[in-house]
């Protein structure tokens, strides 16, 4: 069957506003989120991994598994909130493909909302209780994480079926049940843990600035956070420079090409991601050596630097994924300009809003 | 149409139900909830009143442990879920109003940050802050509640957006102000009634009885202005005003509409015992409040839903994903050439066309035996009969969708919707009033009501058995749209009872005769 008759017809309103903004604002909305994620996902691997090799109260471990369990239900809040902006813009832009994929795995995507109920209230229990759950904290942290992981699992197989469109009409006339997930796609697994090892890797960075902070306020628990964090950031970002190249090497033939020269553009961004990624880890090393002494701003930088170039490569594999099936240019365009604005105006004092209280907060615990 | 349709065997309706029924009662929570923690709080500081501050902080937990993750998380749900049943409305709404959803995310953001920096703010703050903190969270939610408002109503009642397309014009449309006023004064009640929760738990003595009567103010009064609101609301939406739908065109509208009223007297009325006799509240009687308040919360958003059949958004697009606007080429070119997901074995296989016709224009609100089910109605039905009635499924009083198949697709639907009817033979009522009633519904109650929409009540007052049994043999002669009638003589002749007596029930029972195939008839 001819997948393009299939293919849902895009939407009869137009669009209100030109393709490249809502392109601008998926990947700007998409990068938060990914920040969120990471600290969120990285976070709970290392808090999980801490909590295991903890022996006891006074073990910096402990102490460690500790400090992330009380501040992951708020991360929880912002990889939520900040999720919610680029799903919008994706529904959008790619509804009539994210909305099939979403159908033809209905239990799957739908499982994610009451996963992540389970999983969000697994957080605020360990937040809340902590210590007090006695033995029951390792396997509740264990499934808290393996409901998170789950969650990750099921974007993926969207993210990834909604560009399988050959797929979709032998899934669909076999069975109608929402059942299906992406399984076979050689994409999945290289994907997937792409975005799990890279969590940790951002997530330890976080970890590594965070014990920095502490160590500025003259507190000695940030050294161990530095150099957990550090040593999570160097390991896992080698690690995904060869799950990346495996996340390569199972891309369709056309979009390898894309890549390999066939698009100058796209040539580019593999490139860069990958020299940015050896230097990382080649900093990584160096920053290990120097202790608590080490910068971090500069690894930071480049560590978003390669984010963005990361998402950036997404989206050129996506557009070379669905070739002609996506065809933006037969979208209607009516800008919506004063709503444009007024979301714009929004957005900025939201910002402004939100920053006040986070520095007034911060100010009061200062104090 | 356009998309694939995802076949849940409970229904798409019954899980958006729980979904939004929940989501909903626990969001107006969150905005009514926020009111009520600055207010309570600043009545606590003004006063000096320690105690009431602390039984504020303690609410809070709860508060943003219920708001923050069942709210939040299952509001993303709503999405998911509306995704997933119907794509082609979501798809509409995004694009119509995608700004709208991103002034809303924004507020959304706020309101998530001011209530943990709330939260977490209490032993850190000073007392000015910390109130400015609750009074950003309660503006916010309130503001995302305003903008959610507009295009939650505009499925409703779209009004002049159908003739301009413009966000503002759908925006701020009929129901747009009383919907605002019910949603606001709701969220107080909702707010009354989970502090009520709260309060029970606390030791007897005077301090809980003060509380309970502050809390119960608020659901009191919420509830009161709710009530008077619902009236404004039911008088702006301009397709009930010919009051069409409300007499059994839509058949569950009545029975849900009824059920919303009797809720919001009901949750009232309770909602005075802790206001007038606080000494007698305890957590039994929270908990029958509590199920009232959800009760209520979830006929209102049925009214609403049920309001718009056939429509997602009404008059633009229906539950099938069908433009109104396309009907005609639908008309000319047949159901299955105007569906994406119709296998291309179908073209050679009746039975595969069959299947695939039911998923794509009866499954998105049908199902075989459960919710809208189907198969209490093929039980009775022989071929003949479901033949008959498929070429009309658009006259029916649920008002469906329009359905223009071809002769071959009318055909194989039927094979198909018969691999449905149950095995053996139907239970028949022993009773004949009951028998009567059956036979009804299952035949005329399709399009008819007895003294409602479309009445017949006086059709057949003059006529005696005979002439009614010759009236049958003719039916499908008498009007286009009208099918044949192909009853069994065990139907036939329990039919013609009913239709010979049902005009002097009207006269003695009045319009609840009405009801009379309207309950059996959910739509």
């Amino acid at each position: 069957m001819n997948p393009q008759a299939i293919i849902p017809s895009p939407d009869a309103l137009p669009l209100p506003a030109p393709v490249f903004v809502l392109q601008l604002l998926l990947q700007l909305t998409f990068l938060l989120h990914l920040v969120a994620m990471n600290a969120l996902l990285g976070g709970l691997l290392i808090t999980f991994f801490a909590r295991l090799r903890g022996r006891g109260p006074d073990d910096p471990w402990t102490g460690l598994a500790d400090a992330l369990s009380k501040v992951t239900p708020s991360l929880v809040a912002a990889t939520v909130t900040l999720g919610v902006a680029p799903l919008l813009f994706l529904q959008v832009l790619y509804g009539q493909f994210l909305f099939t994929s979403s159908i033809l795995m209905g239990w799957g995507w739908f499982s994610v909302v009451v996963v992540l109920i389970f999983a969000y209230y697994g957080t605020y229990l360990q937040s809340f209780r902590g210590r007090a759950l006695g033995g029951g904290q390792v396997p509740l942290l264990g499934l808290t994480v393996i409901l998170f992981l789950w969650v990750g699992f099921m974007f993926t197989n969207n993210t990834t079926l909604m560009l399988q469109v050959r797929k979709w009409a032998p899934m669909y006339f076999a069975d109608a049940r929402g059942l299906h997930l992406n399984l076979t796609d050689p994409q999945l697994w290289p994907r997937y843990l792409h975005m799990v090892l890279g969590a940790v890797a951002v997530g330890g960075l976080m970890l590594a600035g965070w014990g920095r902070a502490r160590l500025t306020r003259g507190d000695g628990r940030g050294t161990f956070m530095m150099s957990t964090g550090l040593g999570a950031f160097t390991w896992f970002t080698l690690a995904n420079i060869l799950f990346g190249l495996w996340y390569f090497l199972a891309q369709p033939g056309a979009v390898r090409k894309l890549f390999m020269g066939g698009d100058g553009t796209a040539t580019a961004l593999l490139g860069l991601g990958l020299v940015v990624g050896i230097v990382l880890v080649m900093v990584g090393f160096m920053l290990r050596r120097q202790g608590e002494h080490a910068g971090l701003w500069p690894v930071g930088v480049l560590t978003a630097v390669q984010m963005v170039t990361m998402i950036m490569i997404r989206d050129v594999a996506r557009g070379g994924t669905l070739g002609v099936h996506y065809r933006p240019e037969t979208f209607a365009v009516r800008t919506q300009a004063l709503n444009l604005a007024i979301f714009a105006v929004l957005l900025l004092g939201g910002v402004g809003v939100m920053v006040w209280m986070l520095r007034q907060l911060y100010l009061a615990w200062e104090r | 149409m356009n998309y694939p349709v995802w076949q849940l065997s409970m229904g798409a309706g019954v899980l958006m139900a729980w979904v939004s029924i929940l989501h909903v009662f626990v969001s107006h929570f969150a905005v009514g909830g926020g009111l009520w923690l600055v207010v309570t709080e600043s009545r606590a500081r003004r006063r000096d009143d320690a105690q009431l501050l602390q039984f504020v902080k303690s609410h809070s937990r709860f508060f943003m442990l219920l708001t923050l993750v069942f709210g939040a998380i299952s509001g993303v749900g709503i999405w998911t879920t509306i995704g997933l049943i119907s794509p082609h409305g979501t798809s509409a709404l995004i694009h119509g109003y995608v700004w709208g959803w991103a002034m809303e995310w924004v507020f959304f953001f706020l309101e998530i940050g001011a209530a943990l920096v709330y939260y977490y703010g209490w032993s850190r703050l000073d007392a000015r802050t910390h109130l400015l903190m609750g009074w950003i969270y309660f503006i916010s939610a309130f503001m995302s509640l305003i903008i959610i408002n507009g295009i939650v109503t505009f499925m409703l009642t779209p009004g002049g957006w159908l003739e301009n397309h413009r966000f503002w014009t759908g925006f701020f449309n009929p129901t747009y102000w009383p919907s605002a006023v019910i949603r606001t004064f709701g969220g107080i009640a909702i707010a009354g009634i989970f502090t009520l929760m709260t309060a029970a738990t606390l030791p007897r003595g005077a301090f809980r009885t003060r509380v309970t009567r502050w809390n119960a103010g608020w659901a009191f009064a919420g509830m009161v202005v709710v009530a008077l609101a619902a009236r404004w609301y039911g008088a702006s939406v301009a397709v009930w005003r010919d009051e069409e739908a409300l007499l059994g065109a839509i058949p569950v509208l009545p029975v849900v509409a009824g059920w919303f009223k009797l809720g919001i007297i009901v949750t009232a009325v309770l909602a005075l015992i802790p206001l007038l006799v606080p000494r007698v509240w305890n957590k039994g009687l929270v908990a029958v409040l509590i199920l009232c308040g959800l009760l209520t919360m979830g006929a209102g958003e049925w009214t609403r839903e049920a309001g718009r059949k056939p429509f997602v958004i009404q008059g633009y697009m229906y539950s099938t994903g069908l433009l109104e606007s396309e009907s005609p080429v639908v008309e000319a070119v047949g159901m299955a050439a105007s569906a994406k997901w119709i296998s291309p074995d179908a073209a050679g296989d009746s039975a595969r066309l069959g299947h695939d016709l039911y998923l794509a224009y009866c499954q998105p609100c049908h199902t075989r035996d459960r919710y809208n089910g189907l198969a209490p109605y093929l039980a009775h039905w022989d071929r003949e009969t479901v033949a008959s009635l498929v070429p009309h499924l658009q006259s029916m009083r649920a008002l469906m969708p329009p359905w223009y198949g071809t002769e071959y697709e009318n055909a194989a639907l039927t094979d198909y919707l018969l691999t449905m009817k149950p095995q053996g033979e139907a239970a028949w009522p022993t009773d004949p009033d009951r028998a009567g009633e059956l036979a009804f519904r299952i035949s005329c109650g399709l399009c008819h009501t007895v003294s409602g929409f479309r009445p017949l009540a006086d059709s057949f007052a003059d006529m005696d058995a005979d002439e009614i049994d010759e009236f049958l043999d003719s039916a499908g002669d008498i009007a286009e749209g009208m099918p044949a009638y192909f009853g069994p003589p065990r139907q036939r002749k329990a039919l013609i009872r009913f239709l010979r007596t049902m005009n002097r029930e009207t006269a003695a029972a009045g319009a609840t005769v009405a009801a009379v195939g309207t309950e059996g008839g959910r739509s």
